[in-house]
């Protein structure tokens, strides 16, 4: 029996967006469930815009949310109150982020960023002990060699990322929020990087929020997935019913959009784009409606509830 | 009949540590022939020097990149020119309207805090003197959006009311403006869904029919290369290693690196085992010495401890720089 590491309960978080006269309410994220169990990789898809990152900020605490609770140990983490205990999550929950680049400061060696994060979270200095440290570069192919006296602007993006991971495991966490960890880096590395969340799950029983748009990785790796469209979680469930037979409209033109690394299997339609995404979001039912193909009249004005089917959860009429 | 070509280009940071010179061969020693109307496709591990080499391409050379040894030379008007003899302001004459470049992570083309229009307005007045603005700007600016199928309305956006997809769109829109000959690309994909990457992909590939001119593409989705480049280039460490059509590199990979990075690839309904190359990228201040992917390869001999292997032609246009196939050395 594995049990529910984190639990994300009808979460929802409005943005007020525009200038001071036209201002409009923005859901970024609208009533979003899903939980992870203890070493279980957990996919976030979907479009470009939809909230996923809006979704690991507030699980993270960067950003408050204006509806919903998430339950992390079976403990509400919105009102956790205590220092300490916050520390205590900050430790155990640890992320990576979309640009490597941001994550370290220019002016520091990354050498010392990484003794600053023990010294901070263990409370160990680094002339005390690296093992930690020298463990976690290992755990992504570096060694201490490799980034001594080197500051950000000596490596390309694809190393940063690994040394962000590096970073994110020195406090040996139980989840591991990865948003967007291999858009920067090459498809070898892109491997060794979710093998490496493959092995850390296996060995530590780390569970792992992998947010991405690469969505054969996403097959390789995740045990579930959720696709989100403007705000809303349109499809969940495990990641081979989800992305082997796709039921909800998005779901599909998502999976046939992929560019597959076959030049005999090349694009043979054009895709239509929308004009911006304000829009979508502001629609009343279904936000896909506009491009389905499938598309009835209730659609558009009524609110659509979520239907289990086949072990997956959809949010589509087509389903009821 | 090449466009743009390189010969024996070497571009290297220079970097000081502790008093002391150090080299990062991001570009050692590459030679290339990109034609006419054609997409070329570039990849390769990161780290590796693909926006090195490009940023190079485009003459945007600035401490502590050096151009250290070799030429950039451009095809214009029937003639060869070479980049680095020319003076800065023939150089800013010709960017933009000959090549084009569209930065990794682009959003830096177009100005945060000014409509989209300004951008352009910017952009062309810096190459055109303009006196009718209507006829001389505005309206070959709408033309431009409305034959790449992009709405007018976009002008009067600022780029953060824009989707990622719509402003990396604006983007390319603003970089081929000028109709340049030449567009090189940066990653233009990066961190879409892949219906906006298909959206910007398709973009690119309409205007490369239009102006049947070239693109240079750099990107780690090998699922895009597989679709638009006609031919790709594979760098490793500084050197580029493999070259053939797309049907070739993906169909018969020669060079063990690039065997390892089409054999990687992850496809959806199959979760078999993939495993990446194995060990770590080189470093590019003390590179291996010999084949630079020697460490890593399970095929390696003395020979490629000993010799960099030249890239060279193994099959009809399907050059690799591997001693499995060929004894040619680099002089070096
Ligand atoms: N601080 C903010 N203020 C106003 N709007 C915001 C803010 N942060 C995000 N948004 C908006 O919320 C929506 C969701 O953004 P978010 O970054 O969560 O999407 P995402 O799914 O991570 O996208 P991507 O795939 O491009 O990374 C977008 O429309 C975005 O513009
Ligand atoms: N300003 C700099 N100073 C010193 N070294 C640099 C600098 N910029 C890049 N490098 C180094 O040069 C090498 C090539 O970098 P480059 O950005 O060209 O790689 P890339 O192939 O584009 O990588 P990626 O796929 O990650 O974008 C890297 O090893 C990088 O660490
Ligand atoms: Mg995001
Ligand atoms: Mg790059």
């Amino acid at each position: 029996m594995s049990s529910k590491l984190i639990e994300v309960n009808g979460l929802t978080k409005v943005f007020r967006v525009g200038s001071l006269f036209s201002r409009v309410r923005l859901t970024a994220v609208d009533n979003v469930s899903f939980d992870i169990k203890d070493a279980d990789i957990y996919t976030l898809a979907g479009e470009s815009g939809s909230g996923k990152t809006t979704v690991s900020r507030i699980i993270l605490g960067l950003l408050e949310a204006s509806e919903g609770e998430i339950l992390y140990k079976g403990k509400n983490i919105m009102n956790i109150k205590s220092e300490r205990e916050k520390k205590e999550f900050r430790k155990d929950v640890q992320a990576i982020f979309q640009n490597p680049f941001e994550t370290f400061n220019p002016l520091r060696t990354v050498e010392n960023y990484l003794y600053e994060t023990q010294k901070n979270f263990l409370g160990v200095d680094a002339s005390d002990s690296i093992d930690g440290i020298e463990q976690a570069l290992t755990a992504v192919g570096l060694t201490l060699d490799d980034v001594k006296e080197k500051y950000p602007s000596e490596f390309s993006g694809g190393q940063l990322q690994r040394i962000s991971i590096a970073r994110a495991l020195i406090t040996q966490p139980s989840l591991l929020i990865a948003d967007e960890p291999v858009s920067m880096v090459d498809a070898s590395l892109r491997m060794s990087i979710v093998n490496l969340f493959k092995e850390l799950k296996d060995r530590y029983g780390l569970s792992v929020l992998y947010i991405t748009h690469d969505l054969a990785t996403a097959y390789y790796v995740s045990d579930k997935i959720a696709i989100m469209f403007r705000g809303n979680i349109v499809e969940k469930g495990s990641v081979e019913k989800v992305l082997d037979s796709p039921k909800h409209p998005y779901t599909k033109m998502l999976k046939e959009s992929i560019a597959q690394p076959d030049p005999r299997d090349k694009w043979d339609s054009r895709v239509d784009l929308h004009l911006t995404e304000r829009e979508e979001y502001m629609l009343k039912g279904c936000k896909f409606a506009g491009r389905c193909p499938h598309v009835m009249e209730r659609c558009r004005t009524e609110e659509i509830p979520d239907f289990d089917i086949d072990g997956v959860t959809v949010k589509c009429l087509l389903y009821q | 009949m090449s466009v743009l070509n390189t010969e024996g280009l070497k571009a290297y940071y220079i970097i000081d540590v502790l008093g002391e010179k150090r080299y990062v061969r991001a570009v050692d020693d590459v030679d290339l022939e990109i034609r006419e109307n054609e997409i070329y496709g570039i990849a390769g591990e990161s780290g590796c020097g693909k926006t090195t080499l490009i940023k190079t391409l485009f003459g945007m050379v600035e401490p502590p990149l050096n151009v250290m040894d070799g030429k950039v030379k451009y095809k214009m008007n029937a003639e060869y020119a070479d980049i680095f003899a020319m003076d800065n302001k023939r150089m800013r004459e010709i960017r933009w309207e000959y090549i084009s470049y569209i930065p990794q992570g682009s959003m830096s083309v177009l100005n945060p805090v000014q409509k989209v229009r300004y951008s352009f307005e910017h952009f062309i007045k810096a190459h055109r003197r303009i006196r009718n603005k209507e006829e001389e700007f505005i309206k070959p600016v709408e033309r431009h959006l409305q034959a790449l199928g992009l709405p007018v309305q976009i002008l009067d956006s600022y780029p953060h009311q824009l989707s990622g997809g719509m402003r990396q769109r604006v983007t390319v829109a603003l970089a081929t403006v000028l109709q340049p000959k030449i567009i090189i690309a940066d990653e233009p994909t990066t961190a879409l869904d892949v219906v906006m990457q298909r959206g910007v992909i398709q973009l690119l590939k309409d205007v490369q029919s239009s102006l049947k001119n070239t693109i240079i593409m750099v990107t780690h989705d090998m699922g895009i290369h597989a679709n638009i480049a006609d031919r790709i280039g594979i760098m490793y460490a500084g050197k580029m290693i493999e070259e053939a059509s797309t049907e070739e590199i993906f169909g018969n990979p020669l060079h063990p690196y690039t065997q390892y990075l089409i054999g990687s690839l992850p496809k959806i309904g199959d979760k078999s085992y993939k495993t990446s190359a194995p060990g770590a990228p080189p470093s590019l201040i003390n590179p291996p010495e010999g084949c630079r992917f020697y460490p890593r390869c399970d095929r390696a001999t003395d020979e490629c401890k000993a010799a960099i292997p030249k890239l060279v032609e193994i099959e009809p246009g399907h050059k690799a720089a591997c001693f499995l196939y060929s004894g040619v050395k680099e002089d070096e």
